[in-house]
């Protein structure tokens, strides 16, 4: 397909400007130019002319649909770029009443995956600049000062794009670019299955060795669009449910609560994972209770669908299992 | 000049040695790539191959979790117990800005009023230093003017050098330390500050940044309020991640825990300025309320506040805050971007 990123980058910038100009939106957020290599940052604009500022390119990872909890309270109109994986949390976020529709411009973006940034810098060293990215189907071409370079995409994506099921926004008001076909993905839940094949007593070991390094520094929750209490359990004074002593048992609970507490709210955007300063691999836990969703309620994705009512967020009179 | 030598494969020897006599501590590599320091039992737990771990050193010093003492209601009384179990150790493979964290940290924790678990971890360790052979791209310690190859605070300096190590004691500690392993160094001749310059010039050419926390600094004497706090902050998430990576951080919380209330522990843990509740007082209120006056709190801290109280900088340069943040908050740019207000 060819797509040059400075082209969609382009045409973002001129919907965003226009969006500001004409007071449909208070605020936009998009991604900025990084301070690194393959880093982009998220990027806040009010005035027409910041829109100059804005990127695109398969170094946007961060979700941004979570910044609109920061706006709940506000009486701003608020617009923010998603992709595929992106929108089903601004999905999510609407059935369950967190951000009015009404304050809300959903600007949508085609995405062919997502390349690994550590892995690029480590292939173009640290200090190279990066000019246009040209997706090339199975690879990303990528411009730089050092010349041209080539990532495949199978080796360079971030693991959640393998399995993409959602190149294209299922919702948006505005649509940046043209709609892309990603063609075929890896099968879902391959590693989750390995690990239920393990016995309990190595699936203990498997995430106790994780476990033991989470920092708690609740980096896993903050950047997460389905962790939208007002709240949390794991800040509040009394009663003291998990303590704030950092060992096993502690770490172990924090991150099964979690998991469990954003059952059928998380959309599997993979931001949990990415964020973690001690690699914990979160999306296998969440990723063992969508599904579970899937085989239990035989439902989509959390966030696929604005219509359909969320899993474990309505109920049925004609439920085949009593209600107890 | 005669310098001390320890060839490669006497390394092993050392370290077999070093196991043998005391408990060490090292980088290590985690689970997920990860590398910390956790104590080395085996050679093999030991990682000298790596640039700078993800996680600081401060921990082994200043534990994320420390039990202060524990408690227990008799029919006589309360009973007090104060937890012992302090054992000297040494610190295989620290870098030079983390032994610079430790200067940072001796005035908060071991100075007039000494904390007695800071100070005996402080004083009954002894520290063994890797000089740099490779910067991080997030790597700034030059601005703090640290330098890399010969780290202010060792005990002890080992510094990659043809097929070995130089070794360099910087401490009556280290000497003593040094005397220990006599017969496996060799006596070479060889121009140790030539050396020493060569790896700073290939050092320098690694580092990406180059600020001046100078102007950043007198921008922060003369503003508390600054309309940049505010664009700056909005991208922030009030995670720990840069606190709890920083090795100079060290905000904590002291509470009792104690399921059977009666008998329990009271404990340290390590706090975040970050974090929406950190400075929330009984009533309710918080004088940092948003985003704006944290993020501002935690950088005034590390240019300014420390500077002012102590005299040394707050800030180390081992830039892994910048590696870890989920969306790109650079301290780099932002003293940067501070030295340019006008």
């Amino acid at each position: 397909m060819n797509q040059s990123f400075n082209s969609l980058t382009e045409e973002l910038r001129s919907v965003a400007q226009e969006l500001l100009r004409e007071g449909k939106v208070n605020m936009f957020i998009g991604f900025g130019q990084g301070t690194l290599t393959a880093r982009t940052t998220p990027l806040f604009i009010s005035k027409p002319d910041a829109a100059a500022a804005l990127t695109w390119s398969p170094f946007c990872s961060n979700n941004l649909a979570g910044y609109l909890l920061d706006y709940r309270e506000t009486n701003e109109t608020i617009g923010v770029l998603v992709k595929g994986c992106d929108s089903r949390s601004i999905i999510r976020l609407l059935q369950d009443n967190q951000f009015p529709r009404s304050r809300l411009v959903v600007i949508g973006i085609p995405c062919a995956g997502l390349l690994d940034s550590e892995k690029v810098t480590l292939e173009l060293g640290p200090q190279t600049e990066i000019g246009d990215v040209t997706d090339e189907d199975d690879n990303f071409l990528v411009s730089t000062t050092t010349g041209q370079h080539r990532f495949a995409k199978k080796d360079y994506l971030l693991p959640k794009c393998l399995e993409c099921i959602d190149s294209n926004p299922v919702i948006c008001d505005h649509f940046t670019g043209k709609k892309i076909n990603i063609g075929e993905v890896n099968e879902r839940f391959v590693e989750i299955k390995s690990l239920e094949a393990l016995s309990p007593q190595e699936r203990s070991r498997y995430w106790d060795g994780y476990f033991q390094n989470c920092l708690r520094c609740y980096a896993c929750r903050n950047v997460c669009p389905a962790c939208n209490c007002r709240e949390c359990i794991f800040d509040q004074a009394g009663p003291d449910w998990v303590s704030k002593r950092n060992n096993l048992s502690e770490n172990t609970a924090f991150q099964i609560i979690r998991a469990l507490h954003v059952a059928g709210r998380c959309v599997d955007c993979g931001e949990c994972d990415r964020v973690c300063p001690v690699n914990i691999p979160l999306r296998h836990l969440n990723q063992k209770v969508l599904k579970d969703i899937d085989e239990l309620f035989d439902a989509p994705m959390p966030g696929t669908d604005l219509e359909q009512q969320p899993v474990l967020g309505h109920y049925c009179a004609d439920d085949p299992d009593e209600f107890k | 000049m005669p310098v001390k030598f320890l060839t490669a494969d006497k390394l092993q020897i050392f370290i077999d040695r070093l196991l043998a006599s005391s408990t060490v501590f090292s980088p290590s590599n985690q689970p997920g790539n990860v590398i910390r320091y956790t104590q080395a039992n085996k050679p093999e737990d030991i990682c000298i191959d790596y640039v700078n771990s993800d996680i600081s050193p401060k921990e082994l010093f200043f534990p994320q979790t420390e039990e202060l003492f524990s408690f227990d209601q008799t029919d006589e009384g309360i009973d007090l117990r104060v937890q012992t179990g302090y054992k000297p150790k040494v610190i295989f493979g620290m870098r030079a800005c983390d032994v610079k964290a430790l200067l940072t940290l001796d005035p908060v924790f071991n100075s007039q009023w000494p904390d007695p678990h800071y100070a005996k971890n402080r004083n009954e360790t002894i520290i063994i230093c890797l000089a740099c052979d490779k910067a991080l791209s997030t790597c700034f310690c030059n601005t703090f003017g640290i330098d890399p190859v010969a780290p202010e605070g060792a005990d002890l300096v080992l510094i990659s050098y043809g097929s070995g190590y130089i070794i360099e004691e910087c401490s009556y500690t280290g000497r003593e330390l040094r005397e220990l392993y006599q017969d496996l160094l060799t006596q070479e001749y060889v121009h140790l500050e030539k050396i020493k310059e060569e790896k700073r010039k290939q050092l320098s050419e690694q580092f990406v940044h180059h600020v001046s926390p100078s102007k950043a600094k007198e921008t922060m004497d003369n503003n508390f309020e600054l309309p940049y706090w505010d664009e700056i902050s909005r991208k922030c998430l009030g995670c720990g991640i840069c606190t709890y990576v920083c090795p100079t951080c060290h905000c904590f919380d002291i509470f009792d825990y104690a399921p059977e209330e009666t008998t329990g522990s009271r404990c340290r843990c390590w706090d975040s300025c970050m974090y929406g509740d950190f400075t929330k007082m009984a009533g309710g209120h918080n004088p940092r309320p948003t985003k704006k006056e944290r993020v501002r709190n935690r950088f005034m801290h590390k240019i300014k506040y420390h500077l002012d109280r102590y005299g040394i900088e707050g800030c180390v340069g081992c830039g892994r805050c910048i590696v870890k943040c989920p969306v790109n908050m650079d301290i780099t740019s932002i003293i940067t971007d501070l030295g340019e207000v006008k």
